[in-house]
């Protein structure tokens, strides 16, 4: 539960220790090794006909292509669907709703995600959109949890004395309870977009692509490397987004907190 | 609005929480002047707070009426009502992604004031509370507790409201600082002649601060309503009694001033303090003591024993007093 409340506060303590600049480029630079380092290692490796065929830049730069494609626009739809509603339950007024509706939120994360994908394409055919729904459901929960956490934990003084003042409901939320929820929020985002990235991988079975396709067939045709060059493409594109999205996280904060 | 009409009245004024035995405040009436400096004082649960916030509807009535300088305000608009009324509570409140100049700006930028209206007014406001103009591009939490308070007072003056409410202010404030805020506060006040509601738990600070002084017993009844003198020489109950505590004669000696007491002039003696008649009795002691002379020289009634000045301060008078010990 409170592991959805990730925030990136170690990473920043850890930063300004060990000498900020170091250890701000160290993400980006071990996934740009690892890619690197993979692809150079399959130009040179002796390949068999299957593996070439299966590691041409076209392949693999499809499938990355399209496992970013399935990360972005699901993390997409879940903060137009998770922050808007996060923000209803927050109010007072929907405050007997808000139990119910975490239930179910959690559920989506709960099921195996592998679970959910199957179900939609034997109920709603295959594809990209089912995919995508399915990563929806599984990725709904960090944002709707954090949205609501980060305007609850909003000092009550601070509003009070904003309705002393004469600022009314809807000034309140968006002059101070949205901007000091910001981080919260926007490390629910992080969250929702890490767990996407592993989660998009089992996309394939829905015959939606992503590096799941080569982490896929490496398996299926015993072709070892197929399958890591699909892993480590992998691993190197969560490195990247949590870097982005910690980069994100910090320029979009609002200062003086 | 004649020079009657009160700036704030409570009309049997109540608050009944749903679902609570006893009301938090029973029917309450109450009229605060221009200009008077009203402080609220009683124990943990007695209506206080609920009574303040009242005044601007933080709290809805259930029922009585609320009047702000000859308008019944009762069912009016709540954001407006509060527009023009500051609001300064103990934990300030500052909201921490706006700069001190953006906390104090808000207000007249809701009014719809131009920029520069509104920076005018808000370095005007930090150099009123003692802040420098600096301080105005910082952010809340790079200030310490007492300067957050002054921007906290700052920003309940922004719009220059003719109300001010005032939750204990400076109740989480570290002693001696408070005690400066205070005298600040009160020197402030002779300037902006603002009308004041404080609500305080400390007796002390309510003597020291209040033109009148509202004492609330358990269960929100108003024990008494008068100067911070009256309450001293005439407490109306025990409860008024045992509230002030100890050493109300001795306290009373920095209220009384030298001016209004009966004192009769012993030509004899030989007094070189000079004591006028604005000063308190406390005042004309302490020079009497510090120069270590048993006599004062008043200003239009001539030399006076410290003994007599005594007697003449004295509750409930000489007579008493002397037949007493």
């Amino acid at each position: 539960m409170t592991a959805t409340v990730v925030s990136s506060a170690g990473v920043e303590e850890l930063g300004k220790e060990t000498g900020g600049r170091t250890a701000f480029w160290l993400l980006p630079a071990i996934a740009a090794a690892l890619t690197i380092g993979q692809l150079a290692w399959v130009r040179t490796a002796d390949l068999d006909s299957i593996e070439e065929r299966s590691l041409t830049n076209d392949v693999v730069l499809g499938n990355l292509w399209e496992h970013v494609q399935l990360v972005v626009i699901s993390t997409a739809v879940v903060v137009a669907i998770g922050v808007p509603l996060g923000i209803l339950l927050s109010r007072r007024a929907a405050r007997h709703l808000r139990a119910p509706v975490l239930v179910v939120a959690n559920a989506g994360q709960a099921i195996p995600s592998i679970g959910i994908l199957v179900l939609l394409a034997l109920i709603f055919g295959v594809g990209f959109k089912m995919a995508v729904i399915a990563l929806v459901a599984y990725a709904l929960l960090p944002i709707l949890r954090n949205t609501i956490i980060g305007l609850q934990q909003v000092d009550e003084f601070i509003i009070d004395a904003a309705r002393g003042m004469g600022l009314s409901r809807g000034e309140i939320l968006r002059r101070v309870e949205l901007p000091l929820a910001v981080p919260v929020i926007l490390a629910g985002v992080r969250v929702s977009l890490i767990l996407n990235v592993g989660v998009a991988t089992l996309a394939t079975y829905t015959n939606a692509g992503g590096l799941g396709d080569l982490i896929e067939r490496g398996i299926v045709l015993n072709r070892m490397p197929i399958l890591v060059t699909g892993c480590v493409l992998t691993i190197a594109l969560a490195l990247m987004v949590d870097w982005v999205a910690g980069v994100a996280e910090k320029l979009l904060s609002p200062k003086g907190l | 609005m004649s020079e009657n009409t009160p700036m704030v009245r409570l009309h049997e004024v109540t608050k009944h929480y749903p679902g609570a035995a006893v009301p938090a405040v029973l029917p309450l009436s109450m009229d605060i002047a221009l200009g008077e400096f009203v402080v609220l004082v009683g124990p943990s649960g007695c209506g206080k707070t609920t009574t303040l916030r009242m005044i601007n509807r933080l709290v809805e009535p259930t029922g009585g009426e609320i009047w702000i300088d000859g308008k019944d305000v009762t069912h009016s608009d709540p954001d407006e009502l509060r527009r023009h009324i500051g609001y300064v509570i103990q934990q300030v409140g500052l909201i921490p992604h706006m700069t001190i100049n953006q906390n104090v700006g808000l207000v007249p930028k809701m009014l719809g004031w131009n920029k520069s209206r509104t920076a005018e007014r808000t370095r005007e406001l930090l150099e009123l509370v003692g802040l420098q103009p600096e301080h105005g591009e910082r952010y809340p939490k790079q200030l310490s507790g007492g300067q957050q308070q002054r921007v906290g007072v700052a920003r309940a003056l922004a719009a220059d409201p003719p109300i001010m409410l005032m939750d204990e202010p400076f109740g989480a404030i570290d002693p001696v600082t408070r005690d400066r805020l205070q005298d600040e506060f009160l020197r402030l006040q002779e300037r902006i002649k603002k009308t004041i509601v404080f609500v305080t738990h400390d007796i002390n600070e309510a003597l020291k601060l209040g033109d009148r002084i509202a004492i609330f017993a358990e269960g929100s009844r108003l024990a008494q309503f008068a100067t911070p003198l009256e309450l001293l020489t005439n407490p109306a109950d025990d409860f008024v009694t045992s509230f002030i505590g100890e050493g109300a004669a001795i306290r009373r000696l920095s209220l009384l001033h030298v001016g209004d007491l009966r004192l009769v002039a012993n030509p004899g003696l030989a007094a070189n303090v000079e004591v006028g008649p604005g000063d308190t009795v406390a005042q004309a002691l302490e020079r009497a003591l510090g120069r270590g002379v048993s006599a004062v020289q008043v200003t239009g009634v001539g030399p006076v024993a410290v003994q007599d000045l005594l007697l003449a301060s004295s509750t409930p008078g000489p007579a008493a007093l002397g037949a007493g010990s």
